[in-house]
């Protein structure tokens, strides 16, 4: 301890005098500690508002102790790392550098305090904005253009190292990589080889039109929206995501489906983003305010907002638009699930634990978000209402009777402008039904709040999805948490993203042009740092986008990468090249019967479903494709008749009494034997982007940071762990991957040239050719052996190189 | 932090400078004087998913209509006496305790089994850490093995403490781990081989750029590697253990599991979860319940006696939990149906009073009678067994302050020697 308290008091810069209180320390207090600790909030028992309160302490010891800032619990706290626990500030943002500097000679030359100074709460500064370009841009290009612009007038005087930008081969690597998840294939570098000059716009047009585009970004969508595969409607929400992005559906439009939706996820499947939250008014308020605004007034659910303005009340109003909403449990069809409309607010105030029930009232929702009515109309919202107008056009041309569908906007399986004939079919019945008596009524309060949200104006929304794209993007996001827009959290680059965010609009909320618009940016191409930089220098320029972070393809993506790289998505040996014995336990009927009880949970927790272990224990890498389109074309349309108005209790009842039936049922007993088979060991693998998601626990998707999307604002974990390492090792599909099948050109390759044999396989796994003393090296490690072919494959995919994009 | 973060220096490096100067976090600065004197240095958890009747188990009704078919046995404890399913615990019971009034709130499996494993009610804005990867993010790690295992399913998540705190799996007690050798057909010299050209790519890149990630992900590899190779990997073979061994444990995979965590505790491990799934009975509970009598009474008298016997018993706390109880009554189906207005859970070991029972339930079983037990009483218990601080607040990686026990939460003081 002794030791440690020395090296603080060394380590403080030496100031000539006294930083002055009113101009240095004054604006730091009062933006960083007096929200929580004066009179109306005292936090820890410490009050710093005025001098005395400050000098009397807290609950645990002396803020201040004039002279010694070692002994200032203050001065310790604000010097903690933020994972510490104690750190100060506890909300907001860390403080700077500079001023813990300033606060250290403060207290070092006495704490001086001017006598009758009280602080108050200042609110922090809006960030600055730098002018916006005087003419909107004419094309994609031009907006990537203005794009860097914009940042590098915002990085002006912020002493950032701004990076080269990468070379051709690592953009195409880079590129391929985030647009389509997963590297390119040898075929694609000749193919890009062969381009000109403007051989990235054409790959980038190229990729986003690639169909593994969706794929890709129907992972990122996944994330955002917490799509679960075994929840009711989860696969069918999942396809719907995935159909939406396939045609190009504007972003507004699936948002307003997706809040205003009900009925059943065969008929709609937008309804599984209401149903993933049981269709909980509370669950969904807090949910549909972080996701699509990145607000997270979820927190003001029990108490007023504590690190923001937002109080309880705000809260409750928001939750009122889905407070009619209802969740049933169908009692034909195995009792499938579906929303509809009831005619009762459930949502009260005051609080359940603030009033006596007869004293709590129905809530009237209110939006309580700023709409920006200004009364000049800006351009990006002309454009944007010219981008609606084509689009409505468009729409009605696709399928008539355009009103009617307005009417049934939340009845119509909307899968894109399908021209399905299920789909048509189950339309054409919703109209047969009385919209308002009948089962799936649509939701007007819903409704209102999709349009409010995704009204053009509100500031919140474009910029909150804007702000996920371009952190997907660049390994950063102007606002972190990706999902916290707030006065108190600071925003980097609020102009480019104020730019962007109107483009997107303006575009008709096209998210392929938003993509074409930051990855043909000169941001998007920086590269990565030298080894050399100093910490803080490296950090500030990532933070302000002059230099690219260092960012690990997420699992989806080096699994697929894995399967591209090694060819496992064919068959590598010719058939029974690869037959060997196995053992193995078997289980065999043993005529007798058991009692089971249908119902029981299985020790896979929380949802998560069991994994069927193979007896190899390989299962975890195993990747399964669930068909979007077969899930989107259901046959179960009749029960829609079938089901009419019953009251809940007698569905309740009914449902109990069905349940009981199932909950034992007779099943066969087996035992294990073990035997001796032949098998033909040529795998192959699938693509992991249509995998049932989240995958199982402990599979490699989620070993390398799948998040099991089950909480608000779960990220996806990038750090590294020793399991990832163990996978990748030892895998079977790195094994596999590596080996040289003669059936992959690198075969014949290596058996007439090996040195053209070693570039091909660094182009095919890293993108690049070796350098003359990797190909050296590599010389030695192949020796004209498939063998040693197969170590040098091997350690080029558990590279760094290969898992970190370039 | 027992949780590896091997990306600890980038993140933090700008700070690290000011705090490690400190040299320990303000907690321990601020740490209360009344820190207890911790025993326990391991836990294992017996998870039984699916509500197991507290009725035929811990907390007999003999005399009674909710009774069932099971007659009460006398124990090793004056006055104790639990369900004739048991005879093997019954010797076992100076060494345990019963806690008998877990006053639960949530009766849907999945929100109770949240609550039982993590203390915390769900939440839709944040994900808890089980009590494994608590443990494990709080306790150093002993010897090579990983801090946290689950074996025969997966127990409740890290949540907001990152992959690093997720259990180690094992699918089937006694079953190879593909991933801790090298792909069959590949030598370990081959192997080793390999790992060196691989090291002397990873650090050509490494020079070159030099970003933490890099580093962190070489340090991840460096130490899967020696886990590969390390000695204490025996532990997961449950070939070395003699037949005789292996049946007194029963020869189930519950049993063999049990076995197994004797072994990683010996080894080091500071939690190991065994599941078993099969207590949701709402039909037929008498017959299911005799037959998991079968299968965990040997399992666990036998593990705690070889605990006893090996002197870890003291170091090792023993759990039996399930996320709720059974109805008193007994349905039509001859079954009972989910109760979490009362349960039962056993502990033995690691600083715990044998032969303690805490609590009562009312005659039927129904509701706590004496000395109701939040479930996050629970967790108190257990963090405070091990020394963990109950008032200790971490961060999640989105900032939110968040308590590792829930605020309220009380250890059942009772259960310790004193």
């Amino acid at each position: 301890m002794i030791r440690s308290l020395c090296a603080l008091t060394a380590a403080l810069p030496v100031f000539a005098a006294s930083p002055d209180f009113r101009e240095d320390i004054q604006p730091i207090l009062e933006s960083h500690c007096v929200r929580c600790h004066s009179e109306s909030k005292v936090k820890g028992g410490l009050r710093m508002d005025t001098h005395e309160k400050m000098m009397e302490g807290g609950d645990t010891a002396d803020a201040i102790v004039p002279g010694k800032p070692e002994e200032s619990e203050l001065l310790i706290r604000v010097h903690l790392r933020p994972i510490d626990e104690g750190v100060m500030p506890d909300e907001g943002q860390m403080l700077k550098h500079e001023e813990l500097e300033l606060l250290d000679a403060w207290v070092k030359a006495g704490a001086h305090w001017p006598k009758g100074i009280t602080l108050t709460e200042k609110k922090p500064l809006k960030p600055k904005r730098v002018a916006m370009p005087s003419k909107a841009p004419d094309s994609v290009y031009e907006a990537a253009e203005m794009l860097d612009d914009l940042m590098r007038r915002e990085n002006a005087d912020t002493g950032v190292i701004t990076t080269e930008t990468i070379n051709d081969d690592a953009f195409l690597r880079r590129a391929t990589i985030d647009l389509i998840g997963r590297i390119p294939t040898m075929k694609e570098v000749r193919e890009y080889e062969k381009w000109g000059t403007d051989r990235r716009v054409k790959l980038i047009e190229k990729l986003s039109n690639q169909p593994r585009f969706a794929d890709r970004w129907t992972i990122f969508m996944a994330d955002m929206l917490r799509i679960r595969s075994n929840v009711t409607g989860g696969n069918q929400l999942l396809a719907y995501i995935h159909g939406s992005i396939e045609q190009e559906k504007p972003y507004d439009e699936v948002v307003r489906e997706l809040i205003s939706a009900s009925g059943r996820s065969n008929s709609n499947p937008a309804v599984g983003y209401i149903l993933g939250d049981d269709a909980a008014p509370m669950e969904l308020a807090a949910a549909t305010s972080q996701i699509f605004m990145g607000v997270r007034i979820g927190c003001a659910q029990c108490h007023d907002h504590p690190f923001d303005d937002w109080a309880q009340e705000d809260f409750y109003d928001l939750a009122a638009f889905f407070g009619k909403t209802k969740q049933v449990r169908s009692r034909r069809q195995n009792g499938s699930i579906y929303t509809t409309e009831g005619d009762e607010m459930t949502i009260l105030w005051p609080p359940e634990d603030k009033a006596d029930p007869e004293d709590r009232r129905p809530v009237k929702p209110k939006f309580p978000f700023q709409i920006n009515h200004s009364d000049k109309k800006p351009d990006y919202i002309k454009r944007y209402e010219d981008a609606m107008l084509v689009r409505k056009q468009k729409n009605a041309k696709d399928d008539g009777n355009a009103s009617l569908d307005a009417l049934l906007d939340s009845v119509e399986p909307n899968v894109g402008r399908s021209s399905n004939s299920v789909l048509k079919e189950a339309k054409a019945e919703s109209r047969k039904l009385d919209v308002h008596g009948d089962i799936y009524r649509a939701s007007e309060l819903r409704k209102q709040l999709a349009d409010l949200i995704t009204d053009p104006r509100n500031d919140y929304f474009a910029r909150a999805f804007v702000n996920r794209v371009w952190a997907e993007l660049i390994g950063r996001g102007f606002v972190e948490p990706l999902d916290n827009f707030s006065d108190y959290n600071g925003m980097h680059h609020p102009s480019t993203l104020d730019f962007l965010a109107q483009e997107f609009i303006a575009s008709g909320y096209n998210f392929r042009t938003l993509v074409r618009m930051i990855t043909l940016s000169d941001v998007y191409r920086r590269s990565t740092l030298p080894s050399d930089t100093p910490l803080a220098l490296r950090e500030k320029s990532e933070k302000n986008f002059a230099a690219a972070p260092t960012r690990r393809m997420i699992g989806e993506v080096i699994y697929d990468s894995v399967v591209i790289a090694g060819h496992l998505q064919d068959y590598k040996w010719p058939k029974g090249a690869n037959n060997k014995e196995v053992i193995r336990e078997i289980r065999v009927p043993t005529g007798e019967y058991t009692m089971v009880e249908n119902d029981t949970p299985a020790p896979a927790m929380m949802g998560e479903k069991k994994m069927a272990m193979r007896d190899d224990g390989y299962d975890l890498e195993s990747s399964l494709k669930l068909d979007f389109n077969s899930i989107l074309s259901s046959k179960e349309q009749t029960e829609l008749i079938a089901m009419r108005e019953e009251s809940d209790q007698k569905i309740k009842d009914a449902e109990m009494a069905a349940m009981k039936m199932e909950q034992t049922r007779r099943v066969m007993k087996y035992k294990t034997e073990t035997i001796t088979e032949t098998v033909d060991d040529n795998p192959r693998f699938d693509s992991a982007m249509r995998m049932a998601t989240p995958a199982p626990p402990a599979h490699f998707l989620r070993v390398f940071g799948q998040p099991s999307r089950v909480g608000l604002g779960e990220f996806r974990d990038d750090a590294s762990s020793l399991r990832q390492q163990l996978m990748m090792l030892n895998g079977r599909m790195t094994h596999e991957a590596s080996r040289v099948g003669p059936l992959e050109p690198i075969f014949k390759l290596l058996q007439k040239d090996q040195n053209l044999a070693i570039d091909w396989a660094y182009q095919e796994i890293l993108t690049r050719l070796p350098s003359a003393e990797e190909r050296a090296d590599a010389r030695v490690i192949v020796n004209h052996s498939a063998e040693g072919m197969a170590d040098l494959r091997w350690a080029l995919l558990n590279s760094n190189e290969f898992r970190f994009i370039p | 932090m027992a949780c590896k973060d091997y990306l600890f220096t980038r993140r933090n490096m700008l700070k690290t400078f000011s705090a490690s100067m400190l040299g320990m976090p303000v907690s321990q600065l601020l740490a209360k004087a009344d820190a207890n004197k911790a025993q326990a240095e391991h836990v294992i958890l017996f998870w039984n998913s699916g509500g197991m009747s507290h009725l035929d188990t811990w907390d007999p009704k003999p005399g009674r209509k909710t009774q069932g078919e099971f007659n009460p046995i006398k124990t090793s404890v004056d006055g104790m006496e639990i369900s004739e399913i048991f005879p093997q615990l019954a010797k076992q019971m100076h060494n345990a305790a019963l806690i008998r009034s877990i006053a639960g709130t949530n009766g849907d499996h999945g929100r109770a089994q949240y609550e039982l494993q993590t203390g915390f009610n769900q939440n839709p804005a944040i994900v808890h850490p089980g009590l494994g990867s608590i443990v494990a993010h709080e306790r150093e790690p002993l010897g090579d093995l990983p801090s946290l295992v689950s074996i025969s399913g997966q127990g409740a998540r890290a949540g907001y403490l990152g992959q690093q705190c997720e259990a180690y799996f094992v699918g089937r007690p006694g079953q190879k781990d593909p991933y801790l050798a090298f792909p069959e057909g590949i030598s370990h010299a081959r192997g080793m081989q390999r790992l060196q050209i691989l090291e002397k790519m990873n650090r050509r890149t490494t020079a070159a750029k030099g970003a933490a990630e890099l580093k962190a992900s070489q340090t991840a590899l460096k130490d899967a590697v020696a886990l590969m190779e390390s000695p204490a990997l025996k532990a997961f073979d449950l070939k070395e253990e003699n037949s005789a061994t292996v049946e007194k444990y029963g020869d189930t995979e519950f049993g063999r599991g049990a076995l197994l965590a004797r072994r990683l505790v010996e080894k080091g491990v500071r939690f190991v979860q065994v599941n078993r799934g099969g207590f949701d009975n709402h039909g037929n509970i008498f017959e299911a319940m005799r037959n998991h009598g079968g299968v965990m009474d040997p399992a666990i008298a036998s593990l705690i006696s070889d605990l006893k016997a090996n002197g870890k018993l003291e170091k090792t706390l023993v759990v039996v939990l399930s996320e709720f109880g059974r109805t008193p009554r007994i349905n039509d189906g001859g079954g009972r149906d989910h109760w979490a207005r009362v349960f039962s859970c056993m502990m033995a070991g690691g600083g715990i009073k044998g032969g303690t029972i805490v609590g009562a339930s009312d005659e039927d079983g129904m509701d706590p009678a004496e000395r109701p037990v939040k479930v996050a009483d629970l967790h108190a218990t257990l963090c405070h067994a091990l020394g963990i601080d109950l008032n200790k607040e971490l961060k999640t990686p989105l900032g939110r302050p968040m308590r590792l026990v829930r605020k309220e939460a009380e250890p059942i003081h009772e259960l310790f020697a004193s």
